[in-house]
């Protein structure tokens, strides 16, 4: 599968968890079990601007320094689990969730399920005023 | 570029296979330093990967690990459920959807979580939302008194529990849909057991006050 690192047989599957929210992306790659962290970015280690954290590009400059490390670790492909900020905020992903998937899958990761784990409440706290109806 | 990579050199990679119910299949891989680090991890896979037939990924198994080998980890089954969007999927508007809970014994005293849900095709009284649920309860319970934990993780992953609520249910008002969208491994024996033991202390104190 993978042609690039010394180590790398690329047969094991792993977890992409990918934050996405409207001020920041955060992906973290791990094994199977969500326990092991092989590789994770932020949208700080890419861009300068604060406000350009969650852009659709620096989610893909995130997703192609990881899968470096991803592929290294042996790890060929990749469950992904979106989440957006959830709880009493927005619960939709932000738009850094496409961009982060369409790169890992460019960049030569297989991509398993993808699945959105945004945490909704049961009803929970009071939401800022500004969202209540 | 994170200090997590380099550190990998040194671990071992240990297979995690599913319990002797699901064939010992292998359900993924996971790295760690220590052996005894792997014990306590869970691990999700769907049912149409357990059973390699693409149709069936609308339902998740979590396992969690109880036992390493050398380079092999041995787990137990402590959760079923439906995918979000799956559930989310079956909702209409217009049409009620029923939803039960039942927390209950198997005859090996394992104690499990049942949420049964019943989707209607139209909107249906309150009355008749009740008596499927019973129903629901009922067949759920039912189920439970007559088998172990794994005979009844084993009917509701197939869906036979489902379907015979939908047999019953169908007849108290037209159904769409019956699904078990949770079951869960709440204590096992050994707890139970624990459990029943301090309740008899706390009987005994009560007695007491009296």
């Amino acid at each position: 599968m993978s042609e690039s690192e010394s180590t790398a047989d690329g047969d094991k599957w792993g977890i992409a968890h990918v934050f996405a929210s409207f001020n920041n992306t955060l992906i973290t790659v791990t094994d199977a079990t969500g326990a092991e962290t092989v590789a994770k970015s932020s949208g700080g280690t890419v861009v300068k601007q604060n406000r350009d954290e969650a852009s659709p590009y620096a989610a893909m400059q995130m997703a192609e320094a990881v899968v470096d490390d991803v592929k290294a670790a042996g790890i060929g492909g990749v469950h992904v689990r979106v989440r957006g900020p959830g709880g009493n905020e927005t619960k939709s992903p932000g738009p850094g969730a496409q961009a982060t998937i369409r790169a890992l899958a460019r960049a030569g990761l297989e991509i398993g399920r993808i699945e959105d784990v945004t945490p909704l409440p049961h009803d929970g706290t009071r939401a800022a005023k500004k969202n209540r109806l | 570029m994170s200090e997590t990579s380099n550190k990998v050199e040194g671990k071992r990679w240990y297979t995690v296979l599913a319990p002797e119910q699901f064939d010992r299949a292998e359900i993924g891989e996971t790295v760690a330093e220590e052996p005894n680090q792997v014990v306590g991890r869970t691990i999700e896979t769907t049912q149409g990967e357990m059973e390699g037939d693409q149709g069936q990924n609308n339902s998740k198994l979590t396992f969690k690990i109880n036992d390493v080998g050398s380079d092999a980890a041995y787990t137990e089954f402590i959760q079923y459920e439906l995918t979000r969007d799956y559930l989310r999927s079956l909702v209409r508007r217009g049409a009620s959807k029923v939803a039960a809970t039942v927390t209950l014994l198997t005859t090996d005293d394992y104690r499990v979580k049942i949420q049964p849900v019943a989707l209607t095709t139209q909107k249906a009284d309150r009355s008749q939302e009740q008596a499927i649920r019973s129903v629901m309860v009922d067949i759920v319970e039912d189920a439970a008194e007559e088998r172990t934990f794994e005979q009844l993780v084993d009917s509701v992953v197939e869906g036979r529990v489902s379907s015979a609520i939908y047999g019953e249910a169908k007849e108290i008002y037209p159904l769409r849909r019956v699904e078990v969208q949770k079951l869960s491994l709440e204590a096992r024996p050994e707890e139970v057991e624990a459990e029943e033991e301090a309740s008899v202390d706390v009987d005994e104190e009560d007695a007491d006050l009296e």
